[in-house]
């Protein structure tokens, strides 16, 4: 109806821009925009353009996100052991699995969701994501 | 560091599964996933995936808090795209913005959950356009 063309970014509230930059970039291993300013900063997950802004600028009152942010990776556990090493707490002590897929649930500093996610079962189609 | 390859999907959280389906397959006018089920369905931005989290997929107990990070999605023109979802009862809470390089204008979906109509105008540095 409208012509979705793409989805430019999603725009992650953090209180604190140094620490989230630090987060996303280093402990995530997030490729930076290089377009992008440190006013605006953004990273790349492949897909998906992350832009790191502040609530004071939109003029909302900062609450995190619930919903997560899925990151495909490779392996699940391998990831959440890095992950562990660099100082990030999970919510679970072990990965979810469910019939399809494993998932590990996470937050960014700011406290927003986001999860570890592969999933290994093919789709009703057979095809494999 | 973790290898991460991608965004599989972005969790939105709602409360009525019927009325969001309703929202984003038809208000919005997003592709289903055919493979998405029943209770955990998901739609199809152009360049990334959303769930949507609802008491169907997490269970009774469940409690929507709406986000407030905006998903921008690009239309190839704000005004007419924010006409047209005014015209169908979305309510954008203010004037739309022109930032100097791209047009927004924030609306929502019945849950509450924070979306931008999007279309960058001006070029980048090294002089290409998205």
């Amino acid at each position: 109806m409208i012509a979705v063309q793409r989805t430019d970014f999603v725009g992650i509230y953090t209180q604190d821009l140094e620490r989230a930059k630090k987060f996303y970039g280093e402990t995530l291993g997030l490729k930076r925009n290089e377009r992008s300013s440190d006013e605006w900063p953004e990273f790349e997950t492949g897909n998906l353009t992350i832009l790191l802004t502040s609530p004071e600028r939109t003029g909302v009152e900062f609450s995190p996100n619930v919903g997560a942010i899925a990151l495909r990776v490779p392996d699940v556990a391998e990831a959440m052991g890095k992950l562990r090493a660099a100082g990030v707490q999970f919510d679970f002590d072990d990965v979810y699995e469910s019939p399809v897929c494993h998932m590990a649930f996470f937050k960014d500093p700011d406290g927003n969701a986001l999860m570890l996610h592969h999933r290994h079962a093919p789709y009703s189609d057979g095809s494999l994501p | 560091m973790i290898g991460a390859e991608r965004v599989d999907f972005i969790g939105v959280p709602v409360r009525d599964l019927k009325r969001a389906e309703e929202f984003y397959g038809k208000t919005l006018g997003l592709e289903r996933n055919p493979n998405s089920g029943e209770r955990w369905i998901e739609y199809e931005l152009g360049s990334v995936t959303i769930a949507l989290i609802s008491p169907e997929a997490m269970g009774p107990d469940f409690e929507p808090q709406p986000h407030q990070m905006p998903i921008a999605l690009r239309v190839p023109d704000v005004e007419e795209a924010r006409r047209k979802l005014e015209a169908a009862g979305v309510e954008f809470g203010k004037a739309s913005i022109d930032s100097g390089v791209c047009h927004i204008a924030g609306f929502t979906d019945p849950d509450g959950n924070a979306f931008i109509l999007h279309r960058r105008y001006a070029p980048y540095a090294d002089g290409t356009t998205p």
